[in-house]
């Protein structure tokens, strides 16, 4: 049989440097590091261990190279407005490899309203026949995302739906929602919701402060994500639903998430956007409509407290958000411009240069926020268990890219990295 | 000084561009004042008003100021337009640059939509009141009309009452006097006054702090309530709480304080019947000055267009 020899690759969780024999198709078996089952991989030995036939006609010397199991990406949207969808979904899967990504959960969109069976059939097998990447739909809690009439679950999950999602609706409508997690709860599915509270967020498009009042933008509250957070945390508790916060950004949110997991009576994790750790208000400058987010960039506190948060586990899980938006639509005016950035293409390579490489966060802590525990959310078990195996990824930090319409596979040109230098090379898959 | 093509906010100009302006406007008032005197200065050259907002006193205003100049002037009417149809403000944009236009005062409902507008044509773009953000014409008349009164802004100062977080009129013109060596305070409502650690501006709560302040100018804004739908604070308490009442315009007729406004003036809400025909009202100078300042501005802007 034919092997792929990976010699002398650093193990970046932990530093230790082991070999590897890779094999198609697999062999049975799938050997675990740190209880993660890697996929593909055959046999693991210490570094410079392992028996290597003379004859073996394909050997990687990864000596100054990391390996990692690839990431998981719990929150992304692949529409691009106005482009063909299968289109969509083939440039988001090659933005997601070569962002070192192997999966990820795509969140409703206008375009695509995973609320019926047929919906989902057609993602599915879009993504089948154009993705690389693995996409697994999150399905609506109400009909059309519109925070009316639930959507039906049953029927969503049996074509594989573990996750539900209004997208970037908040549902406000609390009696629906308590109804929906008592009834959803029982088919062992999980409520993605966003804190908000869209009467005091209507028409707002900054965080309040010095970059809002200068630039006469209205401000959203961090009280509206606040409250809204507490809410879902008491509906989900009284209804013995599991929950997911998405995209937490301010610091007291945190908070209430620390105190909820705490307090050990509600099921939830949470997340918090990768933009959400490197910006803040004051990215937005004159109208820089790359930068409008919901919830918007906050305070330099708020972002500090959100990396505090991934750090001790009250934040489960790094996503990318990734938006694509085409490039007319942000031309607009920041009010009319569309909310989002892509974050795919370069998102290990970002999370490299802007958290590791810095110290702010471990290999061990990228590992686990950005590709062991959103998995585990994500997994279609109800017993918190990893989906069956993850696939691996070579990653050379000595590696420079400077990010250019060239090399963006997304297709859209809405990611502040435009022009800038990243580090790190991204093998997938191996 | 570089040319300029675009006024756009008054963050956006060097002290000394805001000096020349003032400096031209002094003298665009005395050819104003000379009846029917029509400067050369925008002769042959096509000015475009496209106000995405109802207006009539800018607009005139704006107009006024092009026709002294020399300018051919039309109206861009938006309620009757293709706006209305759904066209993007880029594609109107194009289709008005296919007109020749050298000029483009624009005033919309969203913050920030005259700098696209700058970016993406040839013609100079002026400002005319864009959501909360800026309105630099109106900062320019302010401060003109101050220094006519006072011969100078440095060392005056002046408070602005009323809806600062949803007024343009208070970001500029703060910021047009702040560069000029003025102090400005805020008063109004709580949930209408940002707090200072935004603005950098002091804010006050009620007149007794305004008065111990010593002002010059009492600066009153409007109530915009058609600006806003959900309310901030109970219509029926403005006057009493933050309006010019009798009792307050005799205080300020005590110090001999001066009253602006940038109009159109509720009565009875920001000011009592009085006060407008106070001597130190100076709204109608605002209103004169308005065209004079315009007049400075087009002067002061060069189109890529030439």
């Amino acid at each position: 049989m034919n092997h792929t020899y990976i010699k002398n690759a650093t193990w970046a969780p932990n530093g230790a440097a082991y070999d590897f024999r890779l094999s198609l198709g697999g062999c049975g078996s799938t050997p675990c590091i740190d209880g993660l089952p890697l996929t593909g991989v055959d046999a693991i030995a210490p570094a410079g261990t392992m028996d290597i036939p003379a004859g073996a006609t394909s050997v990687i010397d990864a000596t100054g190279k990391l390996i990692l199991p690839a990431l998981f990406d719990l929150h992304a949207k692949v529409e691009i407005d106005g482009r063909n969808k299968r289109e969509a979904i083939s440039r988001a899967g090659q933005a997601a490899q070569q962002g070192g990504v192997w999966g990820m959960v795509i969140m409703p969109t206008k375009g695509f309203v995973f609320d019926n069976a047929a919906s989902l059939d057609f993602f599915r097998h879009a993504v089948t026949n154009r993705s690389v990447t693995e996409m697994m739909p999150a399905g609506c809690i109400t009909m059309g995302c519109e925070g009316e009439q639930q959507a039906p679950y049953n029927t969503l999950a049996a074509r594989g739906v573990n996750i539900l999602s209004d997208g970037e609706h908040v549902p406000s409508n609390l009696l629906m929602l308590h109804r929906a997690m008592k009834y959803a709860a029982e088919l062992g599915l999980t409520f993605a919701i966003r804190g908000d509270v869209p009467a005091l967020t209507e028409k707002t498009y900054a965080h309040p402060s010095t970059t809002s009042y200068r630039l006469g933008l209205h401000g959203t509250p961090a009280c509206a994500e606040e409250i809204g957070i507490e809410t879902v945390l008491r509906l989900a508790a009284d209804a013995g639903a599991k929950v997911h916060i998405q995209t937490v950004s301010t610091a007291e949110g945190v908070e209430i998430i620390r105190r909820a997991k705490a307090s050990g009576k509600v099921k939830v994790t949470a997340e918090v956007a990768l933009h959400h750790l490197l910006y803040t208000h004051e990215a937005i400058g004159d109208y820089d409509t790359t930068f409008k987010v919901i919830p918007p960039l906050r305070d330099a506190a708020d972002r500090d407290a959100l990396l505090a948060g991934v750090k001790d586990g009250t934040i489960d899980c790094i996503v990318s958000d990734h938006t694509p938006c085409i490039p007319f639509a942000k031309k607009q005016d920041f009010i009319s411009a569309p909310q989002g950035m892509t974050a795919l293409d370069f998102y290990l390579p970002t999370l490299y240069t802007e958290l590791v490489k810095p110290g702010k966060l471990t290999w061990a802590e990228l590992v686990r926020a950005c590709c062991t525990a959103p998995a585990a959310i994500a997994a279609p078990s109800d017993d918190e268990g990893l989906p069956a195996a993850i696939p691996l990824l070579l990653f050379d930090p000595a590696e420079t890219v400077t990010v250019s319409a060239d090399n963006l596979p997304s297709g859209t040109l809405n990611t502040p990295l435009l022009g800038k230098a990243v580090c790190g090379g991204v093998t997938l898959p191996l | 000084m570089t040319p300029r093509k675009d006024l756009l906010t008054i963050e956006s100009l060097s002290t000394e561009e805001i000096h020349a302006i003032l400096d031209s406007a002094t003298e665009m008032k005395a050819a104003f004042l000379r009846d029917g005197e029509q400067l050369p200065n925008l002769h042959g050259r096509s000015v475009l008003t496209l106000f995405y907002e109802p207006s009539t006193r800018t607009r005139s205003s704006f107009e006024l100021a092009a026709r002294r100049l020399g300018a051919d002037v039309t109206t861009f009417t938006v309620a009757t337009s293709s706006v209305v149809k759904g066209e993007s403000v880029h594609d109107t944009i194009d289709t008005l640059m296919s007109m020749k236009v050298d000029y483009i005062i624009v005033r919309h409902k969203n913050s920030g939509i005259p700098a696209v507008i700058g970016r993406h044509c040839k013609a100079a773009v002026v400002n005319a009141g864009d959501g909360a953000h800026a309105h630099p014409s109106q900062a320019f008349l302010d401060a003109f009309t101050i220094r006519e009164k006072y011969g100078t802004v440095a060392g005056k100062r002046i408070v602005i009452i009323g809806d600062i977080l949803h007024s343009r009129v208070a970001r500029s013109t703060s910021n047009i006097l702040r560069r000029l060596g003025a102090e400005v305070a805020y008063m109004g409502p709580g949930p209408l006054v940002p707090p200072t650690a935004h603005t950098g501006i002091p804010r006050f709560t009620d007149w007794d702090a305004v008065f111990e302040w010593k002002p010059d100018v009492i600066y009153l804004l409007r109530v915009q309530n058609e600006r806003i739908d959900t309310p901030f604070f109970p219509a029926a308490d403005y006057h009493r709480s933050f309006g010019v009442t009798e009792e307050r315009l005799q205080r300020i007729a005590d110090l001999d304080l001066s009253i602006m406004h940038p109009g159109p003036v509720n009565r009875g809400v920001e000011l009592c019947d009085a006060a407008m025909d106070y001597r130190n009202c100076l709204v109608c100078n605002q209103v004169q000055n308005g065209v004079v300042a315009r007049m400075a501005i087009l002067n002061h802007l060069t189109p890529a267009t030439l």
